[in-house]
């Protein structure tokens, strides 16, 4: 095996669970923080880890500029992203791959990265393969006649399926993340919806195409984890995720593996066939465009039981640890995504096959955040005085919050605190495992007006009651 | 003190000869000063004595004055145009005509007060009859030094009124004179603008139908093309005509920094190699008759200079109102038996009035005039086949467009109509039918309305697209794209923008800051992958090289390093292309080729693309990949085509096309004073730089410091001599958007 340095770019618990996948997999690592995070754990970790020389201060972890000069500074030989920042951004993954010194972009490939992000092609290459999306238009519609013609067919489409309220949604095709985007309850105020829309992309985007779709409610928040071997021809899945537990933002709070528990609870529709179909599309997709790294791929689920795919995240997610938790390589437990993925990524071979991996058990990940639940999930900035647990064999908690000193949230990244996974036998005995770690959690500390911290446990004890009802 | 007196006047007129000189001494004109000097001290002698010595010496001061007349350099020229002595335009209203009033303005009470602007009167008696002949006379005003004049530099604005009142002229007709004693424009934004302003007025000038007749004096480039688009162009003999001052151009040869001076040795250079004086430009065709000035250039004492302009300027009045008259075969006789006598015009009555016949002929006889100028001054390089297949193509597009656009459209018309007509018939009765047979359907209980297929369209893969016209386009990577490298926006400071990989900078974001969309320079080829139909560029022309015409020294090789440089022959490319479907015509300044200067060539080019597109009945897109101006090396041959070229713009237009000229980095001077700045539909990319002069030679010539986004596209924008400011990726949707919503009656696709 080469010896690879890993430049970690990224802050935070992934940053951790970087490092200490490479450890283990006995590659170095580089690890980057800015001023602000001077005091995460990340730090300190990469300190312990990989020793002073390892750790390179840069002002942003969004200046591509600054990274590959700590890169060839350090003499990295491959760059992991993590989650967020240049994770998907499939320039700064060509740029890994094309500078003058190249490095392994431990991630899909570039082009994987630029096809599956493009939300239209997506759809239309789920459609080519008979892969079943959101009801609506697979293609920018740049005429109003047309989009009057598709809006009146969703209508009438919705009314066929029984759907007492139809709403339709129409997006800016070159938006993103709740951006131009509105939906339309009848098809009176369509015009009026339309052309403000398309005005809006116009404006942001010099690009006058919108897409229509159908709004679906009440659905449930699926994922399938699929893993890739570098050649883009061996492909395995990790079984399925339910992230139904959200924020009113639309951010995950609770992630569930597997995605239904069809041996313990009663659905409406046949969850087992359910999660297989959404497994085999995924896998469907990934061989067709020669998929090379870990991803995920998001599902919608309509409570009649229909899947639609949402997107392809082609990057490791924050809740990989539930499936890693639920999944059994050759019998054995231990499973790391993310030494899945470097290992892959760096070129190793795969070493198994889907028939080597076994799920067993329930697997519960709750983030821990500081945020005021009860006032639009605000977040909380101030400083945690002390931050514990209570540990047990079937708890991981990943943080980057240390627990032997006061911390100071850093106010420009996002709050997350903590993960904390939970594995059970069954789904019974997971939801009070959780209900235990909840509860043995201290977490204390005031902000600057010296009013208390305000957290989620709370909201996350009230969801952990209901999970994978449907 | 007679003698007192006259010894004073040969006094001022060896200082004189001396100031004209400048710094080389003349060893017979101090010779002559000691003389007179002596001459001082002796004063016993009676009046009678002295004064005829006197006169000896006055009559050797005259063989002096004349012997060093004929060794006048092109730089002393210049200094007898700039001396305070030097005749201005009030001594000729005075001297030439017979009574005048000041219209516009009056000393410094006027809008700008080195424009003149007065109604002249010429009394001609014929017999015993006598005739008043008004004529507008607009021109710079010097006045002998008085500072509120400006020395002649004239602004936007004093442009504007000289424009309104050969309007006026025009209107009135009564034939227009303008004299040209400028050292240049004003060179400042504000409106109209100086490149702007110039520009209007050359393109009204090109279509005013009365006789117009320029005389030089002093022709300094833009300043004097804003009044000098003329009929008949005269000069006196000791005047000069040039795109810029010699030190201007000795600053540019010699790559003179702000704050230093080029040597007196390529001043003089210069000025002898730009080919500046009456002589040069008389041999070159630029100037019809020039105008004998007394030795070392005309004061106002010079009573009989007066009276030879007098006569040269109705004589050459004359001759434009005879040219255009309604019968030819009179037209060639009052030619002919014209004397060259000027006196002789006195006593010979012309009607400077003109018929509406006479005065489209007037025009047409204009462009011809000014069109087959600065032939000599390129090199035609175009093998004997490429110009037979040329001239061939020419009349081809010649009978086509009779056929196509005169024959066959108004058929076409009529066939139209009918076609129109059954077609409605057809859809009437084709719904009707659609009717029954969905009534039929009814009965039987039969659905006809196909749910199935559009469920089918919401849920399977639709037909892609239709393709939107981007998938035409020809694929280029810029150089700049091959370095990895990072390059840093100028706007860091302001807008954080982050630095941006060069492969991402130049090929994906074309160019572009992807967070505060600062415009990177990008190289002309871009535009012609990302602007045209891929494949559908057809050159032409291109052989009509870039010369050295006026012999200027170390130019040919300069020249031929450009052509090596950048594959081209001109700075002017001029093509055939189509975007998305319409075919149009093309002429691009290159501003890798000696900055995309203008001259001949370049001039030439635009001409003869104008005329393809003007017989195609094509749209004309000016593309400015960037010009620094006038190519000052080649003079004169340089700055007839802002003239010129303006005038075929003209021609172009008023035929019913579209002239749209779209600019794309820094945009100076010349072009924009003239061809390009008369359209109608100026477009600027987000980078590019408008202006008539840069901030050196606005400091220089002005004393301002300007800010450093002065000519900044925005500003531009808001100072209205552009349309609008494009962003880099919206040309090809916003050229054809403007190719259908714009532009005169006759383009093809109409």
């Amino acid at each position: 095996m080469n010896k690879h340095k890993v430049l970690i770019a990224n802050r935070g618990e992934i940053a951790v669970r970087i490092m200490e996948a490479c450890h283990d997999l006995g590659h170095e690592f580089v690890a980057v923080y800015t001023t602000e995070d001077q005091a995460s754990g990340h730090v300190e970790t990469a300190r312990r880890l990989g020793g002073e020389g390892c750790v390179y201060r840069i002002s942003s972890y969004n200046d591509a500029g600054e990274l590959f000069s700590v890169a060839d500074a350090s003499g990295a030989t491959a760059v992991h992203p993590g989650y967020g920042f240049f994770s998907e951004n499939y320039r700064f993954a060509r740029r890994v791959v094309q500078r003058e010194r190249p490095m392994i972009f431990i991630g899909p490939s570039w082009w994987v990265i630029r096809d599956l992000g493009d939300k239209i092609n997506t759809k239309r290459l789920a459609r080519s393969l008979n892969v079943p999306t959101v009801p609506g238009s697979d293609r920018a519609i740049y005429d109003e006649l047309e989009a009057e013609e598709i809006a009146e067919s969703l209508f009438a489409f919705q009314e066929g399926q029984g759907i007492s309220c139809p709403v339709v949604l129409v997006k800016a095709s070159a938006g993103g993340g709740g951006m131009g985007i509105d939906e339309v309850p009848d098809m009176d105020r369509f015009r009026q919806v339309y052309r403000r829309i398309r005005n809006y992309s116009m404006r942001q985007f010099n690009d006058e195409g919108v897409l229509i779709e159908q709004r679906i409610f009440d659905f449930n928040h699926l994922e399938v984890q699929v893993v890739s071997e570098r050649s883009g021809k061996r492909h395995v899945n990790f079984g399925t995720r339910n992230c139904s537990v959200q924020s009113p933002g639309r951010q995950k709070r609770i992630e569930t593996a597997p995605g239904f528990y069809p041996s313990g609870m009663t659905y409406a529709f046949d969850a087992q066939k359910v999660l297989d179909d959404i497994t085999a599309y995924s896998l469907r997709m990934a061989e067709a465009i020669n998929y090379d790294n870990v991803g995920t791929w998001e599902w919608i689920v309509t409570p009649k039981g229909d899947p639609f795919l949402l997107e392809v995240n082609t990057r490791i997610q924050v809740e990989n640890g539930v499936s890693a938790a639920i999944a059994r390589i050759h019998g054995k437990n231990g499973v790391n995504l993310l030494r899945e993925q470097i290992r892959l990524a760096l070129g190793e071979p795969m070493g198994y096959t889907q028939n080597d991996i076994t799920f067993e058990g329930v697997s519960i990940e709750y983030r821990i955040i500081a945020e005021d639940t009860t006032n639009r999930f605000q977040p909380w900035a101030g400083e945690i005085a002390s931050f514990n647990w209570k540990d047990a064999p079937w708890l991981t908690m990943h943080t980057h919050v240390p627990t032997d000193r006061a911390y100071q949230i850093p106010t420009e990244y996002d709050p997350n605190l903590a993960l904390a996974i939970i594995w059970g036998q069954d789904l019974e005995e997971a939801k009070a495992r959780g209900v235990v770690a909840l509860d043995g959690i201290e977490l204390e500390g005031r902000d600057a007006s010296g009013l208390e911290l305000k957290s989620n446990l709370d909201f996350l004890r009230m969801k952990n009651k209901g999970l994978l009802e449907f | 003190m007679d003698i007192e007196k006259k010894l004073e006047e040969l006094r001022q007129r060896v200082k004189y000869a001396q100031d004209i000189l400048g710094e080389k001494r003349n060893p017979r004109l101090d010779a002559f000063l000691d003389k007179l000097s002596e001459f001082e001290i002796n004063d016993t002698c009676g009046d009678e004595r002295l004064m005829a010595s006197l006169k000896a010496h006055e009559q050797r001061l005259q063989v002096l004055e004349e012997s060093i007349d004929h060794e006048l350099t092109a730089m002393d020229k210049v200094r007898i145009v700039r001396h305070p002595e030097r005749i201005c335009l009030r001594d000729i209203l005075e001297n030439v005509y017979d009574n005048y009033n000041e219209i516009g303005g009056r000393d410094e009470n006027s809008i700008d007060p080195g424009m003149v602007i007065a109604r002249a009167c010429i009394t001609r008696r014929v017999g015993k009859r006598t005739y008043n002949q008004p004529v507008m006379v607009v021109g710079q005003e010097k006045g002998h030094g008085q500072e509120f004049r400006n020395g002649g530099s004239i602004k936007p604005w004093g442009n504007a009124n000289a424009l309104k009142y050969m309007r006026v002229a025009a209107q009135e007709n009564i034939p227009i004179h303008t004299y040209v004693f400028t050292p240049g424009s004003y060179p400042i934004e504000d409106y109209p603008g100086a490149a702007q302003q110039i520009a209007e007025n050359i393109y009204e000038m090109c279509g005013l139908s009365v006789p117009i007749v320029a005389v030089f004096s002093e022709g300094g480039s833009g300043g004097a093309e804003a009044i000098a688009m003329a009929d008949r162009r005269l000069m006196l003999s000791h005047g000069y005509y040039s795109v810029i001052s010699p030190e201007g151009a000795a600053a540019i040869e010699g790559r003179i920094k702000p704050g230093q001076r080029a040597s007196q040795e390529l001043i003089e250079k210069c000025a002898l190699h730009q080919r500046i004086t009456a002589q040069d430009n008389r041999k070159n065709g630029y100037i019809d008759v020039v105008v004998q000035e007394p030795a070392l250039g005309a004061r106002p004492e010079h009573f009989d200079f007066f009276k030879r302009l007098r006569g040269e300027v109705i004589r050459a009045t004359d001759n434009v109102a005879l040219s255009v008259r309604s019968l030819r075969f009179l037209r060639k006789l009052a030619m002919k038996w014209r004397s060259d006598d000027p006196s002789d015009v006195e006593k010979i009555f012309v009607r400077w009035h003109l018929s509406q016949s006479s005065r489209q002929r007037l025009i047409t006889k204009r462009r011809k005039k000014f069109m087959g100028l600065s032939k000599h001054a390129y090199k035609d390089n175009r093998s004997l086949f490429q110009r037979m297949f040329m001239a061939n193509k020419s009349f081809v597009d010649t009978a086509h467009s009779v056929i196509r656009y005169k024959v066959l459209r108004a058929m076409g018309k009529s066939i139209k109509n009918v076609t129109a007509e059954a077609t409605d018939e057809l859809h009437a009765v084709a719904s009707r039918m659609n009717q029954m047979r969905q009534a039929m359907f009814r009965l039987l209980g039969m659905n006809g309305s196909s749910g199935g297929k559009k469920v089918d369209e919401l849920t399977h893969l639709s037909q892609p697209n239709e393709p939107n016209g981007n998938e035409a386009l020809a694929r280029y990577v810029s150089p700049q794209a091959r370095l990895d490298r990072e390059i840093s926006c100028p706007n860091t400071a302001k807008n954080g923008c982050l630095d941006i990989w060069a492969r991402d900078l130049f090929d994906d974001f074309a160019g572009t800051c992807p967070n505060c969309g600062h415009h990177f320079r990008m190289e002309y080829q871009w535009y012609l992958a990302n602007i045209f139909d891929k494949d559908s560029i057809q050159e032409f022309n291109r052989n009509i090289a870039s010369a050295n015409p006026t012999n200027f020294p170390n130019f040919e090789e300069r020249v031929q390093k450009a052509k090596d440089k950048t594959g081209l022959e001109s700075a002017c490319m001029t093509f055939n292309a189509s975007l998305l479907g319409i075919r149009l015509t093309c002429a691009m300044l290159v501003a890798d080729f000696r900055g995309g200067s203008v001259g001949a060539a370049e001039g030439e080019k635009f001409v003869r693309a104008l005329e393809i597109a003007r017989k195609r009945h094509q749209p004309f897109l000016a593309y400015i990949h960037g010009t620094a101006g006038i190519r000052i090396q080649e003079g004169v041959n340089g700055l007839i085509q802002m003239p010129r070229v303006t005038m075929a713009v003209r021609h172009y237009i008023e035929a019913g096309g579209l002239y749209m000229v779209l600019y794309d980095t820094n945009s100076y001077a010349g072009p924009l004073a003239s061809f390009l700045g008369c359209s109608p539909y100026q477009y600027a990319v987000r980078s590019s730089r408008i202006g008539f002069a840069g901030p050196g030679v606005i400091k220089e010539t002005t004393g301002l410091d300007i800010p450093p986004d002065y000519h900044n596209c925005f500003k531009a924008l808001k100072r209205g001599h552009i349309q609008d400011v494009w962003d880099r990726k919206e040309i090809r949707k916003n050229l054809h958007q403007a190719f259908l919503t714009i532009g005169g009656r006759n383009l093809y696709y109409r």
